[in-house]
């Protein structure tokens, strides 16, 4: 921890640099970001129970400041991110470069070296890993992980029988951040068309205007359906967004307008997506909300699946994935993919997650479904449990030389005065 | 003191926060070609079609008992009447001498507007007060497809609605909601009071034999 400063700062003009200096790297600093980040975490803790975990990693832990109300009564604090940055910044300056280096503190500066390790680690994950889901029916195969939360809005080229080779995407960094009340209008030079967004939902169903329940959706009717905006749910990857589009030919003609909704994408590996189509100068085009995806440098085929049931129930009592793991300039690679027992290759984790689809019967094909994480920053919380163990062990040998040599001195009998 | 730089010891730092602060500026619609796994759709012309709301099995209506193409398998009460599916109804039957008394199942995506809204929409069609989230909490539980859904009974003046102000004194509603985000089932029965009364053991009946059919 940074070195006690027991002078007052002075924050006057002329002084910032050197105040800012002593405040970033003073012991007070660090011991009130240790205190604020107990209760943050306390508070974290908490808070998934209304909010869920995704939300509330986002509120209290991803964010520079957040409010709550803490016993009824509302408070405004510093989120995770500003307090380990802070507490980064304070390490840094005041353990590593303020402080005196003597061999005797050699072991504690090794451990707040792990220390720092374990919040660059945090940052790098925060900032850079991915996790999403991967699939497959046995005899399929696929390099494509699919987000569990992110959607985003794609418009694609069709052919007659439904074949698209490339698709315009509005990112899910974009979409996510509409507000319901919010219209954007995008174009794309490519397109003949703009596109109008708006009454974006997180989370919304269509109800047919035949519902009763369609009586009380405020918003616009497109053939025959109402939007219903709902509660986002607490496990986010539940939620299914949709908008309103409004396609604006360009070169003429009436404006198409359209529901989407991201449960036309689909539910099932076997499914294909559902998207609105039109048509523009002759060309059949699709619009739809799909789930963001990336690639991973590899192909993962399920060979089979082995699922078992507890006699009697419908309860899984064990299920795992036999694939084949197909690489470019490498050989076909079998391996089984266990509860615990993940596969790791190329800086991705596949575990064996769930399976599908649900509510099926003994005898009904089965889907497997692996949770697909890369994290560069992986094993870091490992090392800098090492490096911070190691520089403990040292200090503490060090505190032992230091003891047993004082005490040797003290308790050795000095030479008598003649 | 002060021998380093503090603006040099600060770039670091000042690095790592404008790297968290990226990502503005990006093009609104990005080109990408698509994958070999993401090349194919289905063209469908109906939104009935891509909201899943026609790919629903719907009962069949001359089964003996539901049928293998509806999705949902159930066992007829005995006096009951097997009516044809509309759009919004699975399942879709009546009962009393001139079939005044009916029982649907009806199936929606998502929490379906969610159970009080739901519960209190029923409470309006008996013209009875709307209940508080806690006592719609705290309404009773009975399983249906093997999960606890609500349990409804509400006697007043009904009306139906759906396009209609006619209303129909001494009414009793039955029924079950079970609400998930994974969708929202509705079990409802409507008829006259002592009709209701005297097929209470009926729609216990027929909401047990409630399955989904597995081929």
């Amino acid at each position: 921890m940074a070195s006690p400063s027991s002078r007052a700062i002075d924050w006057s003009p002329q002084h910032w640099p050197v105040a800012l200096y002593r405040f970033f790297t003073s012991f007070k600093l660090a011991t009130i970001v240790l205190v604020l980040m107990t209760v943050v975490t306390l508070l974290g803790t908490l808070g998934q129970v209304d909010h869920g975990l995704h939300a509330a990693k986002e509120k209290y832990f991803h964010s520079f400041y957040f409010t709550d109300r803490v016993l009824g009564i509302p408070v405004f604090l510093p989120g995770g991110m500003l307090l380990m940055l802070v507490l980064f910044v304070n390490m840094t300056l005041g353990a590593l470069v303020k402080v005196k280096k003597r061999w005797k503190g050699a072991g504690l500066l090794i451990s707040h070296v792990g220390m720092l390790m374990l919040l660059a680690g945090g940052f790098v994950t925060n900032q850079f890993s991915t996790d999403g889901y991967m699939a497959l029916y046995p005899g399929m195969s696929s390099d494509r992980v699919e987000s569990y939360r992110e959607w985003q809005l794609e418009i694609v080229p069709l052919s007659k029988d439904g074949v698209a080779e490339k698709a315009w995407t509005y990112p899910a960094e974009s979409l996510e951040t509409m507000r319901s009340d919010e219209q954007r209008i995008i174009r794309n030079e490519s397109l003949p068309f703009d596109l109008v967004i708006n009454g974006y939902s997180p989370n919304a169903v269509p109800v047919p205007t035949s519902a009763p329940i369609a009586a009380g959706v405020i918003g616009k009717e497109i053939d025959g359906f109402k939007l219903s905006p709902e509660k986002a749910s607490k496990e986010a990857e539940q939620n299914l967004p949709g908008c309103f589009l409004e396609i604006r030919p360009r070169g003429g003609g009436a404006p198409i307008e359209a529901i989407l909704w991201a449960g036309s994408y689909r539910f099932d590996p076997r499914e294909k997506p559902m998207p609105f189509t039109f048509t523009v100068d002759d060309q059949l085009y699709g619009a739809l909300i799909m789930k963001k995806s990336w690639t991973v440098p590899f192909i993962v085929k399920l060979d089979e699946f082995i699922f078992e049931r507890h006699p009697g129930v419908m309860t899984a009592r064990n299920y795992e994935s036999r694939v084949t793991r197909l690489e470019e300039g490498e050989a076909d690679k079998p391996l089984e993919i266990k509860m615990n027992e993940p596969m790791r290759h190329a800086g991705y984790t596949f575990f064996q997650e769930s399976f599908g689809p649900s509510g099926s019967q003994p005898g009904d094909e089965m889907f497997s479904q692996f949770a697909v994480a890369n994290n560069p920053s992986d094993q870091w919380p490992l090392y800098s449990l090492i490096v911070t163990g190691v520089g403990l062990s040292v200090h503490f040998l060090i505190m032992l030389v230091n003891f047993t040599t004082r005490s040797r001195k003290r308790f050795s009998p000095s030479p008598a005065s003649p | 003191m002060t021998r380093f730089s503090v603006p040099f010891a600060a770039l670091p730092f000042l690095s790592l926060f404008l790297v968290s602060c990226g990502g503005e500026g990006a093009p609104a619609l990005v080109e990408r070609p698509l994958s070999d796994s993401e090349k194919n759709f289905r063209l469908v012309e109906k939104s009935m079609d891509r909201f899943r709301y026609s790919s629903q099995p719907s009962a069949d209506s001359s089964g003996p008992s539901g049928g293998a193409a509806t999705g949902l398998v159930f066992d007829t009460p005995e006096g009951w009447t097997k009516k044809p599916d509309s759009p919004m109804r699975d399942i879709n039957l009546t009962f009393g001498a001139n079939g005044e008394g009916e029982c649907y199942v009806a199936r929606l995506p998502g929490a379906g507007g969610g159970l009080a809204a739901n519960v209190n929409r029923w409470r309006g069609q008996m013209a009875a007060a709307p209940l508080s989230e806690e006592e719609v909490a705290a309404l009773p539980t009975r399983p249906l497809f093997g999960q606890p859904a609500r349990f409804v009974s509400v006697d007043g003046s009904f009306s139906p609605g759906m396009g209609t102000d006619q209303s129909f004194p001494d009414y009793r509603l039955m029924g079950l909601i079970l609400a998930s985000e994974a969708g929202a089932v509705f079990v409802k029965m409507t008829g006259p009071k002592t009709l209701v009364e005297q097929n209470s053991a009926a729609f216990d009946q027929f909401v047990a034999s409630l399955t989904v059919n597995s081929n």
